[in-house]
């Protein structure tokens, strides 16, 4: 049974930060109807600013709340000047600039801080081998518990924020249609570069996090765990926001138990192979995710 | 208002076209005959991203469905041949045409899912295909196979043939030629094939799709077979490239150049630079591509000329950052590639009606 409790909480912890990567692309999904490939290295771009405003003498927490802060300025001024203009033109086109980005911030973070670099992140939380709880026979770590508490804490705001305040149902106004929304007198403008600033923004949390587990930032930390999130956010259906966190956490502790059980078969090679074959099974079996909603289309 | 105007099929429309091909002709005879061995090198590195562009454009370009998966496809063609010749004693050219037939089956199935589903959702398909890929070839189950993370080395083609006009192949630099022509011979089936498919019914039948799914369907198009089968063709295509490039190097590993995603990634910046659904395109492209990164890396390492005082700081070769900027900007300045833009400026010169 502990073995069970262990893969368990080990999969709830990195389904926590499956989720809010989730979360980022599903609030950029809705906001604009476009899947931001560059997530991943944006929030990994971010880390290392962090890590070295903390390199700099800054404490942890206050770098990554200015890495937040960057990440945010950063996100909406990539969504002004480089997505906006040409997604007037094509999906594509979007497409196209986002790859740029992925492949952009990528070689410009191997480049300014060397490739790869072996550099030593300290984590947000108490990270010693001794700094865990047993429960059920589990040892709970209480870099783990910190990234879930985190993770929930995050869901929430972002909850109250999308369903208690006014910016929040100007977000919903827009993605359910953004022409009506700017009839009525929405800033539409506003609305997406703020869509974008806040996924960058929770990216560049969940990218220190990542690192501090890791203790080092390198130019692919986030790229498996975009991978995973594309998979949650297509598990829960690309515009719902409680389908991602569901998703996010049930495909961490699937990947783990899978891990964890068959280690012949799947082990610490394939977990990834588990997220992406939930991906096929989820497009193939039912597109719209768990809680997606079916697309209406005009001819 | 063009300066000049030519009609088409007039003496002077044969005449301009004429001479195009012998510029290609003189460019493509130069290459072996004058360039150093390693400029030589360079050109086949070029023609192999000419095959797998050329491929995805059958995709992207004319039917657009987004993939980011093409380097699986290019993996499949790697081990395949890889497998084949080290493993079961297979001849280069026969592993070549299994993996192409083993490619279009497999790109055949993954475009399924594409029948019901469109844009990102086929991208999200395509990069789980792109990153499975290197991770099924290190898994311990296919480890009899495929050799896990070693990868498989000594493929390299040693028997090589003494063609009448070629003379006798030896040595570094001969070894070099030969897999020059090789590649030239692979661009021109690649090339053909291609043209082939858009100039004919099916190719109409790309655009209608990419243009307006809907409509094409109601024009009679059927949508199933047509997508499955450029996505099987384009897929057979690239994996040429995948033999191609193992047959020169010898070794094929699960995380080498052009296996991982960012394989995929350099196939669509070859693409989309050179200039999406045109058959010219990706051959500038794959040109500047390699252009680009050979310079900057040299330019770089020496610290000399612009792009090296630019990157003085830089501690890796600068060229994807380059072309990454370089790939953003062309979506504003010219969406349809240096192709398209110079192109678009001939016409202000010549028009051919």
């Amino acid at each position: 049974m502990s073995r069970f409790f262990q893969y368990l909480f080990d999969g709830l912890s990195s389904g926590a930060i499956y989720s809010l990567l989730a979360l980022c692309l599903v609030v950029v999904y809705r906001g604009t109807g476009y899947l931001n490939f560059a997530q991943g290295e944006m929030s990994m771009f971010c880390t290392f600013l962090v890590w070295k405003l903390n390199d700099w003498g800054m404490p942890l927490w206050l770098a990554a709340i200015s890495g937040m802060l960057i990440g945010y300025l950063g996100g909406a001024t990539v969504e002004t000047t480089l997505i906006r203009p040409v997604a007037k033109r094509s999906q594509f086109a979007v497409f196209v600039v986002a790859i740029g980005l992925f492949l952009g911030l990528n070689s410009l973070a191997g480049a300014i801080w060397g490739a790869p670099p072996q550099e030593t992140m300290p984590s947000l939380f108490p990270n010693e081998p001794d700094d865990f709880q047993r429960i059920f026979g589990a040892s709970w770590r209480y870099q783990s518990i910190g990234i879930l508490i985190v993770g929930l804490v995050v869901t929430g705001l972002l909850f109250a924020l999308f369903n208690k305040t006014r910016f929040g149902l100007a977000m919903r106004a827009v993605a359910s249609n953004a022409d009506s929304a700017r009839l009525v007198g929405v800033n539409t403008g506003r609305v997406l570069a703020a869509s974008w600033g806040l996924a960058a923004a929770i990216g560049a949390l969940a990218g220190t996090m990542v690192a501090g587990t890791t203790g080092e930032v390198v130019p692919g930390l986030m790229f498996s765990y975009f991978v995973y999130a594309s998979a949650a956010a297509t598990l829960g259906g690309f515009d719902s926001l409680g389908g991602a966190v569901i998703a996010g956490l049930t495909i961490g502790v699937v990947e783990n138990m899978a891990a964890g059980y068959a280690p012949k078969w799947i082990g610490q090679e394939m977990r990834l192979g588990v997220a992406l074959l939930i991906i096929l099974g989820v497009l193939l079996i039912k597109p719209t995710g768990l809680f997606g909603e079916q697309k209406v289309s005009r001819v | 208002m063009a300066l000049v105007t030519i009609k088409r099929n007039s003496p002077q429309h044969i005449a301009v076209r004429v001479l195009g091909v012998l510029l290609v002709v003189i460019a493509v005879l130069w290459v072996p005959t004058k360039m150093t061995t390693g400029n030589i090198d360079s050109m086949t590195n070029a023609l192999a991203l000419v095959i797998a562009a050329s491929a995805l454009n059958l995709v992207i370009g004319y039917t657009g469905l987004i993939s980011i998966g093409h380097s699986a496809f290019f993996g499949i063609g790697s081990y395949a041949t890889g497998v084949l010749v080290s493993k079961y004693g297979w001849g280069h050219g026969w592993s070549m045409i299994f993996g192409a037939l083993l490619a279009f089956v497999f790109g055949f199935i993954v475009a399924l899912p594409a029948l019901r589903i469109k844009g990102i959702y086929l991208a999200l398909v395509t990069l789980a295909v792109a990153v499975l890929f290197p991770t099924m070839m290190k898994w311990p189950k296919l480890e009899w196979l495929t050799n896990g993370a070693r990868g498989i080395s000594g493929i390299r083609y040693e028997e090589l043939p003494s063609l009448p006009f070629l003379g006798e192949l030896k040595g570094r630099d001969d070894r070099t030629v030969f897999f020059y022509w090789y590649a030239i011979m692979l661009v021109i089936i690649t090339v053909l094939v291609c043209r082939g498919i858009v100039k004919s019914r099916m190719g109409r039948a790309l655009i209608a799709i990419r243009d307006n799914e809907i409509g094409a369907e109601v024009m009679g198009v059927n949508l199933a077979t047509t997508k499955t089968l450029v996505f099987g063709v384009s897929a057979a295509l690239t994996s040429l490239a995948g033999s191609l490039s193992v047959a020169r190097t010898g070794v094929v590993t699960a995380d080498g150049a052009n296996l991982t995603l960012i394989g995929s990634i350099v196939f669509l910046v070859v693409m989309v630079v050179g200039g999406a659904a045109t058959i010219t395109g990706p051959i500038i492209g794959a040109l500047v591509y390699v252009w680009v990164d050979n310079y900057t890396r040299t330019a770089s390492a020496s610290g000399e000329g612009l792009i090296g005082w630019l990157f003085d700081w830089s501690a890796v070769s600068p060229a994807s950052i380059i072309l990454s900027v370089a790939l953003i900007v062309l979506m504003f300045v010219a969406p349809d590639g240096v192709f398209g833009l110079v192109r678009r400026l001939a016409r202000r010169v010549v028009v051919i009606k």
